[in-house]
C-alpha cells in the first residue's frame, strides 16, 4: 500500500529526475511531463479519499489519508491540507505550461518539481517546526530555478535563500518555548518572546516590510516564472503553514497586538509598493513592487481576525497565480525578444509590435496582479475594500490608491512598448519574434480567457476559499 | 592504535573559551579576507572548533558527522573555486605587475573597515552574552559567546557582501551559531540531520552562483 503522503513527495522527486534528463532534447515531453504530473498530483490530491485506500496500477492500493514517518517525524495528508495542496500543484501546473513556451529548457522544470515534493513536506510535516526546514531547503533548491541561463548570478535567489535562513531559527526556537511553558504555565513571558519570535520569522518568510527586499530583487533579476513560482507557490506554502499555527496556538490570534500588527504591516507594505510600482524602470522590478501590495492586502484581510478574513487570503492566494504568472510569462517573452538582458525602458521601445503576445500577457497580467476589473485579482482586492469600507474606510482608500498606481507603473511601460521603432526603416515592417506563434497564443489566450473568466464569474472560486476558511478556527467569531 | 574518542580526549582542552577564540579569529579571517584559500581554510578550521564545542552537548559521533558534512562543504567551495580561478585566470601578460603584487600584503582601507567592524560585532557579542544569556541549564556561558560571535559575524558578512561565496559562508556561519545553540534544545538526529541538510543545500547553491559567476566573467574575457 501507498500513503498518500509519500506519494506526493516521492513522485515529483522522481519525474524531476527523469524531466531533467529529457529537458535538452525533448523539451516539450519534459514540459509537458512537469505538467502532467503537478495535474495528476493536483487531482489525486483534490480527489481521492482519505479514510479508504484506492486501486491503483498493478494491484497496489493507494492511502491517502495513511501516515508514513520520516526520520522519526510523522507525514500525514489530513483534510484540511487537500486545498492547500491543491492549490501548490495546480498552480505549478499553470506555470509549467506558461514556461513551456517562455522558458523552455530551463531548470525551472526539475527544480520546480523538485520545489513541489519539499513544499508538500513543509505542509504535511508533524510537528509543525519541522516544516521550516522543509521550507529552507526549499529555499535552497529555489537558487537553482531561479538563475538564468546566460545571466549574472541572480542577487535575488541569494536574498530569498538569506531571509529564509534568518527566519529559521526563530520557528525552531518557538517550538522549545512553547514545550518549557507547557511544563511551567507561570512563565507567561515564554508566550512572549514566542510570540515576537514567530512574528519576526514569518515576516521575513513573507517580505513583509522592512524585510521586503529579496522580493523585488526575485522578481527583478531572476528567470521571471521562477521568480512567479517562488512568489505564489513558495509563499502560498507560507501562508498556509502560518494559517496552520495560528490553528494550532490559537492564543497567537488573541494577542492583543495581533490585529494591529497585521493590519500595520500589511499597510505599509500597501504603501511602500504604492509609492515605488510607478517609479520602477524595469518591468520586473515593477511585478515585485505589485507582488509586495498584494501581500500586503493579504496581511491586511488576516488582521480583521474573522471567518471573512481568512476566506479573503485565501481566495487572494487562489487568484494571485494568475497575475503573476501570466506578467512573468510576458516580461521573459519580452526579454528573450529584447537579446535577454534587463529590459530598461529604451529597450521596450516598439517591442509590442515584436512580441505582441508577451505584451497581451503583461498587460493581462498586470491588470490582474493590479486587482483591476476583469482580472482574476480583482474579486479578491473589491472583496477586501467592501470588507474594510465600513469599518476602516482609509485602508480601503489606501487599497484603490496602490491598484491605480501600479497601473500607472504599467501604463508607462506599456506606452513604450506600442511605441513605432525609431528608425524609419524598420516602421514599415516589423517582424514577429519567432517564439510568438501560434501556440504561444494559445497558451496565453488560454490563461487570459481563465484569468477574465474567474474574474467575470467569481463564484467558481469563492466557494471554495470559504469552505477552507472554515477548516479553521482560530479568529474571533 | 588511538581512536577517535581518544583523540579527542587529548585535545579535549581547547573545547571551552580556546575553541571561542578559534572561533572569533577564523569567522574574523571570512570578513575581512577576499582570498578563497584563506577563506577555505578558515572554514575548515572554523568547523573544527565548531565540533569541539559540540563534543560537549551531544554524543560525540554526532558531532563527528556535523563535522564530516563542514568539512564536505568546504571541499565543494575548494572545488569550485579552483574551477571559478581557472575560468578567470587573466590572460598570460595581463596579471597584476610586479610592482603591484606587494600592495596584497598591505591591509586596503575595505579591510580595515571590515576588520573594525569584526571588533565591534564582537564586543556585542560579549555584551550579549552577558545580558542575555542562553538558558545556562542547557548552553554554558562560552558556548553562548560562541553563538552570538558565529550568529553575528555571519550575519555581518551576508551584509557586506554580495558576492555569491561570501554570502554562502557567511549563511554557513550564522547556521553553525545557531546549530550550536540548538543540538542543546533538541538533540535527535532528525534534526541534526536536517539541519545538515540544509547546510550542504546552501552550499551547493552558493558554489552553482559562483560558477555561473565565473563562467559569465570567462565570456566576457572571451568576447
Amino acid at each position: 500500500m501507498i500513503s498518500g503522503a509519500l506519494l506526493l513527495l516521492v513522485l515529483p522527486l522522481a519525474v524531476a529526475g527523469i524531466v531533467y534528463i529529457l529537458l535538452r532534447r525533448l523539451s516539450t515531453l519534459a514540459a509537458w511531463l512537469a505538467v502532467g504530473t503537478a495535474l495528476a498530483l493536483g487531482f489525486a490530491a483534490v480527489t481521492l479519499p482519505l479514510d479508504q485506500p484506492v486501486q491503483a496500477w498493478g494491484g497496489r492500493q493507494i492511502a491517502m489519508g495513511e501516515a508514513v514517518t520520516f526520520l522519526g517525524r510523522e507525514l500525514v495528508f489530513e483534510p484540511s491540507d487537500r486545498m492547500a495542496m491543491a492549490f501548490l500543484f495546480f498552480a505549478s501546473a499553470g506555470l509549467f505550461s506558461l514556461a513551456w513556451r517562455f522558458a523552455p529548457r530551463s531548470l525551472f522544470f526539475p527544480m520546480g518539481l523538485g520545489l513541489l515534493s519539499l513544499l508538500s513536506a513543509t505542509l504535511l510535516v508533524k510537528p509543525l517546526i519541522y516544516a521550516a526546514l522543509f521550507l529552507e531547503m526549499a529555499a535552497a533548491l529555489s537558487v537553482f530555478a531561479l538563475q538564468a541561463e546566460g545571466r549574472a548570478p541572480t542577487r535575488g535567489g541569494l536574498r530569498y535563500l538569506t531571509f529564509t535562513t534568518l527566519a529559521l531559527p526563530g520557528v525552531l526556537v518557538t517550538h522549545w518555548l512553547l514545550e518549557r511553558y507547557a511544563v511551567t504555565p507561570d512563565e507567561t513571558e515564554l508566550l512572549t518572546s514566542a510570540s515576537i519570535l514567530l512574528a519576526i520569522s514569518f515576516a521575513l518568510l513573507l517580505g513583509a516590510v522592512p524585510f521586503h527586499t529579496w522580493v523585488t530583487a526575485v522578481a527583478g533579476d531572476s528567470l521571471p516564472l521562477a521568480g512567479a513560482f517562488v512568489l505564489t507557490v513558495g509563499n502560498g506554502a507560507v501562508w498556509f503553514l502560518l494559517l496552520d499555527f495560528l490553528e494550532t496556538y490559537p492564543w497567537l490570534g488573541s494577542h492583543p497586538l495581533f490585529t494591529p500588527l497585521l493590519s500595520g504591516v500589511g499597510v505599509a507594505m500597501v504603501i511602500i509598493g504604492a509609492l515605488l510600482a510607478p517609479a520602477q524602470r524595469r518591468l520586473g522590478s515593477l511585478m515585485g513592487y505589485a507582488a509586495l501590495v498584494d501581500s500586503g492586502a493579504a496581511l491586511v484581510a488576516l488582521g480583521l481576525n474573522s471567518r471573512l478574513g481568512v476566506s479573503l487570503v485565501l481566495l487572494s492566494l487562489s487568484v494571485r497565480p494568475f497575475g503573476l504568472a501570466l506578467m512573468a510569462a510576458g516580461l521573459g517573452g519580452l526579454r528573450a525578444c529584447g537579446g535577454g538582458g534587463d529590459l530598461v525602458p529604451d529597450d521596450l521601445r516598439g517591442l509590442g509590435w515584436q512580441a505582441p503576445w508577451s505584451t497581451v500577457a503583461v498587460v493581462f497580467g498586470s491588470l490582474s496582479i493590479a486587482g483591476l476589473p476583469i482580472s482574476a485579482g480583482f474579486v479578491g482586492r473589491w472583496a477586501l475594500c467592501r470588507a474594510l469600507a465600513p469599518s476602516s474606510l482609509g485602508t480601503a482608500l489606501f487599497l484603490l490608491l496602490a491598484s491605480v498606481s501600479v497601473m500607472i507603473g504599467v501604463w508607462r511601460r506599456f506606452s513604450a512598448l506600442l511605441m513605432r521603432p525609431r528608425a524609419p526603416e524598420d516602421r514599415s515592417v516589423i517582424s514577429l519574434n519567432p517564439g510568438e506563434g501560434w501556440l504561444t497564443a494559445a497558451v496565453v489566450i488560454m490563461v487570459v480567457a481563465a484569468s477574465v473568466g474567474v474574474g467575470l464569474f467569481p463564484q467558481v472560486i469563492a466557494p471554495l476559499a470559504d469552505s477552507l476558511a472554515g477548516t479553521y478556527t482560530f479568529f474571533i467569531p | 592504535m588511538p581512536t577517535l574518542l581518544d583523540l579527542v580526549r587529548s585535545i579535549s582542552f581547547l573545547a571551552a573559551m580556546p575553541a571561542v577564540a578559534g572561533l572569533l579569529i577564523t569567522a574574523g579571517i571570512l570578513v575581512v579576507a577576499r582570498d578563497w584559500r584563506l577563506n577555505v581554510i578558515a572554514l575548515t578550521v572554523q568547523y573544527f572548533f565548531v565540533v569541539l564545542l559540540l563534543t560537549r552537548q551531544i554524543q560525540m559521533e554526532v558531532a563527528a558527522v556535523k563535522g564530516l558534512i563542514g568539512w564536505l562543504i568546504c571541499m565543494v567551495f575548494y572545488l569550485t573555486e579552483r574551477r571559478a580561478d581557472v575560468l578567470e585566470k587573466p590572460v598570460e601578460g595581463e596579471g597584476p605587475a610586479p610592482a603591484q603584487r606587494w600592495q596584497r600584503w598591505v591591509m586596503s582601507a575595505r579591510a580595515s573597515f571590515h576588520l573594525l567592524a569584526v571588533i565591534l560585532i564582537a564586543v556585542a557579542a560579549y555584551t550579549a552574552a552577558l545580558r542575555i544569556p542562553l538558558p545556562e541549564t542547557e548552553v554554558p556561558r562560552d558556548i553562548t559567546l560562541a553563538c552570538y560571535l558565529l550568529a553575528g559575524l555571519g550575519v555581518l558578512l551576508i551584509g557586506i557582501s554580495e558576492s555569491p561565496m561570501q554570502v554562502g559562508l557567511g549563511l554557513l556561519t550564522f547556521l553553525s551559531g545557531f546549530d550550536l545553540f540548538y543540538v542543546a534544545l533538541e538533540p535527535s538526529l532528525a534534526v541534526a540531520g536536517l539541519l545538515g541538510g540544509v547546510s550542504f543545500l546552501i552550499a551547493l547553491a552558493a558554489a552553482y552562483l559562483r560558477t555561473v559567476q565565473a563562467a559569465g566573467a570567462a565570456e566576457e574575457g572571451a568576447s
